[in-house]
This record gives structure tokens, sequence and C-alpha cells, in this order.
């Protein structure tokens, strides 16, 4: 947990330290017009730089003992990865899959592999629940959601 | 302002909550909110934010109404899963389990439910009625507030986030700080410059405020939930119409706890940036100090069941008063709300009240009649609610993800927004994890464009000299107030360590 903690606020000193940098592209300080655009953005960036450097050294300094226990518990990175994994892939097939397909895959999956479910329990499930969605947000409230390459084919022979 | 045309601004949103189709969209609210606050995992900071982008098509005021009453419903939806399965549906609800769980083991589920949702009814009417008095002299003032003034409020609103959190101030600090910087990238709103997008096009229309949240508050919550590996073991619930008058007959026993967790629970939720959740701890705690037995607590106290309850919902209501009248968020669901603000075309503020009398009345009027619609329907329809808990898991976690992705998609229309909110949610989880408070960021980047307008008006009011901060009466006091809540925890440790080192002694 200690050794989390110092990297996650040394991260937080370092993406301030790259968008301080980034701040400094335009003014920061007075410029004609009052003061010029890097100004605010800079002075947040340099005030998360020293909060979170000044949390390195706070988590440095505190007693170790009392922080043995890992920041993710062994038995957890299993269940964790079940769920985070399967979205990067739905993400990263959006284009194809879309939300509707791409979350049916998702839930039948997630049931079969976490909830060990049975097959006539996934299927319905895993078809109806996108189907509803879909109805829903598409031709209810008619909010264009990724719909990927299969289902548009599908719809509308495009 | 006359106390007349209050009592008649009154009547007029009383009529627009009435219109058929208010009160529909009322009553779907109250449903969702209540199934959303049964649902471990499903925030109502979340539930909120989620539907966002379905009010697109509302229009405002049906939007408003849709979302404050998701949020009632929430609260009073959340006492269930709290009480009979011990596992709080809401973080204002932790404080419930306490003593509702003891309660329902002992076969008394029935009383601690009718408390819990009696008095939280009885906390968020009186604090309607606070609100309704409170709201428009205080837009009255707000109007008159120049840059230097809304600079210093926004102050305090920070302030007060990294005061009352508990927890490390610096944490919160610096979530502040990276709220304010999120809500920089984009546009520059005085120059039109680009600015923050590290050469990215995509990121020039800035970090949508909708996908962060729905990150950190949807899918952080879900990888918390399923490391922790949720279990749901209850009590079964029954609520015969006995029941429920025999607890109506014990309640005025408890005025006295009643009145006081009302006022602290406004109090904490007119407080910006802090909620329902703190609202309710501290009500707890304070019921268990003036009890004559405070042993009796948490093992089965009916008023262990009322203080948190009453006090989370009118810290509920509280929150939005600032929200209404400053457009300052009094919690994060209220930021989420806010954020609906300029999606549905209004400028939060002071001005509100005058330019935009149907929605603000509206919402006033709604939170009369929803709230009272919203004791019955969760009194009858317990059994139906706590069944929602029979959802596996495993259809629960991904379903949440789906409706976070079409959430967070349908704000843009983009793909880059869901790795966004991807991105947020592991972020989240790690922040949660770390105990760095979400509450802080979330406000920051909603206000991040407000505060930094209000401080560069202010610097060239002043000709680029802070002193025009300390030169105007209003801006010092709110400077100085928030100095002292920024101090606070700092002031508070010392104490602390000096006692200790006096008992060590």
């Amino acid at each position: 947990m200690r050794r989390a903690e110092v990297l996650a606020a040394l991260a937080l000193t370092l993406v301030a330290g790259v968008l301080v940098r980034e701040a400094r592209r335009l003014p920061i300080a007075w410029t004609g017009t009052g003061p010029g655009a890097g100004f605010f953005p800079f002075y947040l960036a340099v005030g998360v730089m020293v909060c979170a450097a000044v949390l390195v050294v706070k988590t440095l300094r505190a007693n170790p003992a009392k922080s043995s226990a890992p920041f993710i518990p062994e038995r957890a990175w299993k269940p964790l990865l079940i769920v985070i994994l399967p979205i990067v892939v739905m993400l990263s097939l959006m284009d194809y899959l879309g939300i509707y397909i791409g979350g049916a895959l998702y839930l039948g999956g997630y049931m079969w592999l976490v909830g060990r479910h049975r097959w006539s329990a996934i299927i319905p499930v895993s078809v109806l629940v996108p189907l509803a969605l879909f109805f829903i947000f598409e031709r209810w409230f008619l909010l264009p959601m990724p719909g990927g390459a299969i289902l548009e084919y599908l719809l509308y022979k495009r | 302002m006359t106390p007349l045309s209050v009592f008649n601004d009154l009547l007029y949103g009383l009529g627009v909550a009435f219109t058929p189709y208010n009160l529909l969209v009322g009553l779907a609210g109250l449903l969702l909110g209540t199934a959303i606050g049964v649902l471990p995992g499903l925030g109502g900071t979340n539930g909120v934010a989620l539907l966002l982008p379905l009010t697109f098509k509302l229009g405002a005021t049906a939007a408003i109404i849709l979302l404050a009453s998701v949020y009632w419903g929430a609260i009073f939806g959340g006492a269930i899963t709290s009480i009979l399965f011990n596992i709080p549906g809401e973080p204002w609800s932790v404080a419930t389990t306490f003593d509702g769980h003891p309660l329902a083991k002992q076969g008394k589920a029935g009383v601690a439910l009718t408390a819990a949702f009696t008095s939280s009814f009885i906390g968020a009417f009186v604090s309607i009625i606070l609100f309704t008095l409170f709201a428009p002299p205080l837009a009255e003032i707000a109007i008159k507030f120049g840059p230097p003034e809304n600079f210093a409020v926004l102050l305090l609103a920070f302030a007060s986030l990294a005061g009352l959190e508990g927890g490390d101030p610096l944490k919160a600090i610096l979530m502040t700080f990276l709220g304010l910087l999120l809500g920089t990238v984009g546009f520059d709103i005085v120059t039109g410059q680009p600015r923050m997008h590290f050469g990215l096009v995509s990121l020039q229309s800035g970090v949508n405020f909708i996908v962060i949240a729905i990150g950190l508050f949807g899918l952080g919550e879900i990888f918390v939930s399923v490391e922790e590996g949720l279990r749901l073991v209850g009590v079964r619930a029954r609520l015969g119409f006995r029941e429920v008058w025999e607890t109506w007959k014990m309640l005025p026993r408890y005025w006295a706890t009643l009145v006081r967790s009302t006022i602290v629970g406004f109090w904490i939720g007119v407080m910006p940036g802090t909620g329902a959740t703190p609202a309710s701890f501290m009500s707890y705690g304070m019921a268990r100090q003036f009890s004559k037995h405070p042993e009796r607590f948490g093992k089965g106290e009916v008023e262990g069941v009322i203080a948190p309850e009453t006090a989370a919902h009118s810290a509920g209501i509280g929150g939005l008063l600032p929200m209404v009248t400053l457009g300052i968020p009094g919690s994060p669901t209220a930021a989420v709300m806010l954020a609906g603000f300029f999606i549905w075309g209004l400028n939060p503020g002071a001005l509100l009240f005058k330019e935009h009398r149907e929605f603000v009345w509206g919402l006033i009027g709604s939170m009369y009649i929803t709230n009272v619609i919203g004791v019955i329907l969760v009194l009858t329809l317990v059994p139906v609610f706590a069944s929602i808990n029979r959802i596996p898991f495993a259809v629960l976690a991904p379903l949440i993800v789906i409706l976070s992705s079409i959430g967070a998609y349908a704000t843009n229309n983009a793909i880059l927004d869901l790795w966004i909110m991807l991105g947020a949610g592991l972020a989240g989880y790690v922040f949660k994890k770390l105990k760095y408070p979400l509450a802080p960021l979330v406000v920051a980047l909603v206000l991040s464009d407000m505060m930094e307008q209000a401080l560069r008006q202010s610097l060239i009011m002043g000709q680029g000299s802070i002193g025009i901060f300390l030169t105007r009466p209003i801006a010092a006091g709110f400077l100085l107030a928030s100095a002292f809540l920024f101090l606070l925890p700092a002031i508070q440790g010392y104490t602390r360590r000096r006692a200790r080192a006096n008992a060590a002694r």
C-alpha cells in the first residue's frame, strides 16, 4: 500500500510537471489585456505538483509498518482483469461490433465466466437486454450510438 | 421580495410541477432513483450522470425534475439495502446500517424501514420549506456579486470541501487543483486560444465533465465492488399497515433528534461540496452523544436509523440551494446536475431566479410533490424494490459498464470519450483505494471556467493587484472564512497532538 501511495504521488508530480510545461506554451504573466491564457493552468499545475511532491515526502516519512497490506490483494487480480480486459477489447472493436453487439457479448461472456450461469439464462439475458437498450436509446430517445459495421449492414445495408 | 411573492411563486411552481407531463417525469425519476439507490455499485451521482444525456430531449424544467427525483429516490432507496442486507446502496446510508440491520435481524425490519422512510421524508419536507424561504433572498444578494465576490465564494466552496472531507486535506486540495486543471483543457475562455491539448485536435474541445464523472463514479465503483467480491445475504422484508402505524406512533418521541438532524443536514448540505454522506455520519454521531442510552447504539436503536436518514435527505435538499442561487453545487450529485444546466442552455447563477422562473420554481414545486409521492411509493413497494437485489452481480456489473458507455458516448458522439471514461474509471479505482477524495475533483472540474473567469476579471479590475479582494468587504469576508476552513484540519491536528503529548506526560 505504501509503495502504491508513493508511486501514485510520484506519478501525479510527474504529470503535473508535464502540464506545467504545456501551460508555459502560452503567456502566463500579465499581457496587455490582463492575465495570459496560460496563467490559470500554469499556477494550477504548479499547485498539483507541490501537493504531490509534499505527499511523496510525507508518505516516505510515515511509519511503514502501518501499511504493509498490498495495494491490490492477490485474489482480487483475476476478477479485476476479467472486468477490465473485456472492456478494452470491446472498445477496440467498437467500429465493427458497436455498442449493442459488443455489449451483448460482454454481458454474456461475463455471466458465463464469472456468474457461471446456465446457457438457458445467458442467452435470453444477453440478447434481450441489449435489444431493450437499442429500442430505448436508438428508437425512443433518438440518440445515435455506435452501431458498428455489422449492425449498420444488417439494418441499413450500408 | 416579500413573503407574499414567495408564496405566489411557490403556488406557480407547484402548478408547473403538477402538470401531467412533469408528474410523470417525476414518478419515473423516483422509480429509477429508488432502483439505483437499492443497487450497490450504482450510486446516485452516477445514476444522475448516466441519465443526463437522456435529458437533451426533455426540456430544461422536466429534465431538472427528472434528475432531482432520481436523487430523492436514491436517498430513499439507499436505506432499503442498508437495513435488509447490511450493504449500503449509497455512501450516505452507511450510517443507517449501524442500527438498521441489527433491528432487521431482531425481526423489526418493518420498524426500521418505516422509521427510515418517514424520518427521511420529514427531514426532506422541512428542508424544502427552508429552501423555499432562503433561496429567493440569497439569489437577491448574489445578484449584486461582482467577479471578486464570485471568486471568493468559489474559493469558500473548495475550502469547505478540503476541510470537511475527513482524510488528508492535502489530497483534497490536490484533487481540487487537478479538477480545475482538467477544466482548462480546450479553449481559453477569454482569448479563445487553444491550450493544454498536447497537439491533439480531439482534446481541443475540452475534457467532458460527464465522461469523467461516469468513469470515476460508475466504472471506478464497479472495479472496487468486483475486488471486494459482493455477496448479498438478506433479511426478508414485509411491511404491513399496522407496523407502519405502530412506528408512526413512536416517532413523536424522537422529535429532538428529528429537529437536530434536519438542521445539521440542511446546513451541511448548503455548505458547498459536501453532501448527504458527511451529514449522515455527523448526525448519527450527535444522536449518540445526546442520547441517554448511548450504549444501545449499534445494537438496534431506532434513533440510530432516524438520525442519519433525516440528515441525509435534508442535506440532499440543502445541496441544491447554492446550486440554484449561486451556481455552486452543494454536493457531487448537484455538480452533475449543474453540468446539465449548460447542456440545457441555462446559465447557473443568481439570474436564474429572474430569467427562468418556470425552471427554478418548477424544481422547487416538484420537490414538495415528488417527496410526498416518494415516501408513499417506498412504503408500499419495499418488497418489490428489495427484490431488485436478486439481480445477480454477474448481470449487474456488465450492465452498468454498458450503460456507462452509452452515457459517455451520447454527450459528444466520440469514441475517444469512451477511452477517456475507461481511463477515468481506472484512475477512480486507484484514487478510491488510496483515499484521494473524488468529490473535490468533480466539483472543481465543473466550476473551472467560472473560477478562472472570476479570477481573471477580478485581476483586470484590480489592474493586476490581488488587493482588489481585500478592499471589498464581502469578498474579504469570504476569503477569511475560506482561509479558516483551509487551516481548520491543521489546527485540529495540532491541538490533538498537544492533547496526546499532555496525556503522555
